[in-house]
């Protein structure tokens, strides 16, 4: 990274001449870390400023002082509604539709990688285009269907939609850890009578394992994510938090603090898995965008 | 045994072997064509077959009242013919371009910005790269409650402040000129590192020979960046655009949640008036059209990303 440093402060500014003072040295040496702090600042205000009122007594809220007591109001008042059970209905259709993604998709990213057939790329396309579609496109049909099939505000029906695009990632990314892995030591395991599948449990699915835990997260934030299928194919019975958030917003108007309790809690796992796994999200996150 | 024999050449089939090797290509084939099988499956049954199902109730008139009744091509056409003169569509699509010329420009120059900023060795920009994907990796549904909470003048710290110092605003959110750009604004924040990810990921990239050689030659800050950095970057550039563009369609937890479409239909994207005509006014048939024209859109630039040579995983 040593060799980018493509505004070149350094370099060029030292051979002006000295006695601009220490003022100057300083703003020349740490000028980029404090404007990099001061915006970074600016850009996590809102999220900050969500967190700070979700801990607000209910009798500050209108007012601008910044130092009170931290109350659990919000977050009480949430766990007394139907809150809870939708926070767990979201845990649930995350897990369930992380799962299926990962039971199908692995073994299909597996032969996508070492499988040199014709219009293997025609494929690996086809699955990418799949998560560029508008939820707008699938939702119409499968609303029907799901009126149809009984599937209607169903944690199953709603993991299965999920697949429309966490299929899609699991592909993705899964072949480029795929790749990764020598075919030298599958081809060893064939030698010593390991069979296509055998040698893929055996040698290079354990050897991959880290980029299937990633792979895992990343289906997990974006089924937790949703919000527009959750929207329209559930009801009341398994409703997921974004939609909860949404209900009590519509039904009980603007109460701020619980809101911003609810709107905390919601994206807290998403952001300690971001802590967790910031590498291969950048990698998710960007899928099919950066040239390997 | 000639299995090793036959492998260490896989992307050649036609490699001499013998006949045991071939039948344990074969094998090899059915076990991968076996694991590929369900993906595919399960991709066609709820993608293409869904995408059918649209095209397919985009040529009725196919509506929650007599939902059998309504089920009939008598007139294929008739919802494709209205759309061209239902001004509420047009305007949608006017409004959709709108806000996504607008945020992905700002996305583009902010993200550019930032990169460039960032991009350099300090252990502060490390740590404070990764805090900068917070916005991205929210729920979207929560980005809109920030927000929602930030452009209503009673919560708000930002109105607040204004109106301390003698100049109240009104909540941007709630008048007609200035909503849209107000979305805009907020799905700015949202998405501003993706294409700081992106660029920093090219800048990392980047050979140092060309910028050292230039700038021994006596080039300033910004003739490297122009004749060097940038078109370097460019192609990243592009396609984040065209990523972002695509994205920006189904643009619908901010719009939901913050305006409504509202006020009016100032803020009524195509993607959100589709909704409306699905889920509000039950109209099945018609708002399939709608998410029909959408999809074509989306696919026509899905195409373009192609053409720009980028995912392509079947070439190294």
């Amino acid at each position: 990274m040593a060799s980018t440093e493509i505004a070149l402060p350094h370099r060029h500014l030292e051979d002006a001449p000295a006695g601009s003072g220490a003022r100057a040295g300083w703003l020349r040496r740490h000028g980029r870390a404090a404007a990099a702090l001061v915006l970074l600042a600016v850009a996590l205000f809102p999220f900050l400023w969500l967190v700070h009122l979700a801990f607000k007594p209910a009798a500050d809220l209108f007012e601008d002082r910044l130092l009170f007591v931290p109350r659990l109001d919000g977050f009480r008042a949430l766990l007394q509604g139907s809150f809870p059970r939708s926070f767990l209905n979201s845990l649930a259709v995350s897990t369930l539709s992380t799962a299926m993604s990962l039971a199908i998709g692995v073994p299909a990213a597996y032969a996508l990688t070492r499988w040199q057939f014709p219009g293997r790329r025609h494929v690996a396309l086809w699955i990418l285009v799949t998560r560029m579609a508008p939820p707008i496109a699938f939702t119409i049909p499968f609303f029907l269907a799901y009126r149809w099939l009984g599937l209607q505000d169903t944690l199953f029906g709603l993991a299965l939609v999920y697949l429309t695009f966490n299929l899609a990632i699991v592909i993705w990314l899964m072949q480029t850890f795929f790749e990764a892995v020598p075919t030298a030591l599958e081809e060893a395991a064939y030698i010593d009578g390991c069979g296509v599948w055998q040698a893929f449990w055996r040698i290079t699915l354990p050897l991959a394992a880290p980029g299937v835990a990633a792979t895992a997260v990343l289906c997990f934030i974006f089924a937790w994510n949703d919000f527009f299928y959750a929207l329209i194919l559930t009801r009341t019975q398994a409703v997921t938090a974004p939609v909860a958030i949404v209900n009590f917003l519509q039904y009980e108007g603007w109460e701020w603090s619980k809101i911003a309790a609810g709107g905390t809690l919601v994206m807290f796992p998403v952001v300690v898995f971001t802590v967790l796994v910031r590498k291969y999200l950048v990698q998710g996150l960007t899928a099919g965008g950066v040239k390997d | 045994m000639g299995a090793a024999n036959a492998l260490a050449a896989p992307a050649t089939p036609r490699a001499p072997a013998s006949s045991a090797p071939r039948g344990w290509q074969a094998t090899r084939r059915r076990a991968f064509a076996f694991g590929l099988a369900p993906a595919l499956i399960v991709l066609l049954a709820i993608t293409l077959v869904p995408a059918g199902a649209l095209v397919v109730a985009s040529l009725t008139p196919l509506s929650l009242t007599d939902p059998a009744g309504t089920f009939h091509f008598r007139d294929p056409l008739g919802n494709y013919r209205h759309l061209l003169e239902d001004a509420r569509f047009l305007g949608s699509i006017a409004t959709q371009l709108k806000l996504s010329a607008a945020s992905v420009v700002l996305q583009l120059a902010v993200g550019l910005g930032l990169a460039l900023l960032l991009n350099a060795p300090a252990r502060v920009l490390g740590a404070v790269r990764g805090a900068f994907l917070i916005p991205m990796v929210l729920p979207p549904i929560v980005v809109a409650l920030i927000w929602k909470i930030l452009f209503t003048p009673d919560v708000s710290p930002l109105h607040r402040a204004l109106e301390a110092i003698g100049w109240p605003v009104r909540s941007l959110i709630a008048n007609p000129d200035t909503a849209l750009w107000a979305i805009a604004f907020a799905e700015t924040w949202q998405w501003f590192p993706f294409t700081m990810l992106m660029v920093l990921a090219a800048l990392q990239m980047m050979p140092a020979d060309p910028l050292e050689a230039a700038s021994l030659d006596g080039a300033n800050r910004w003739q490297l960046f122009r004749y060097i950095v940038f078109p370097h970057i460019r192609p990243v550039l592009v396609v984040c655009g065209l990523f972002r563009l695509i994205d920006s369609f189904k643009a619908f937890p901010l719009i939901f949640v913050l305006t409504d479409g509202g006020p009016g239909t100032v803020t009524e994207v195509t993607n959100y008036y589709g909704f409306i005509q699905a889920f509000n006014f039950s109209y099945w048939g018609y708002a399939s059209a709608i998410a029909t024209v959408i999809l074509a859109g989306v696919f026509a630039l899905s195409w373009l990303v192609g053409r720009l040579g980028w995912n392509d995983h079947g070439k190294h």
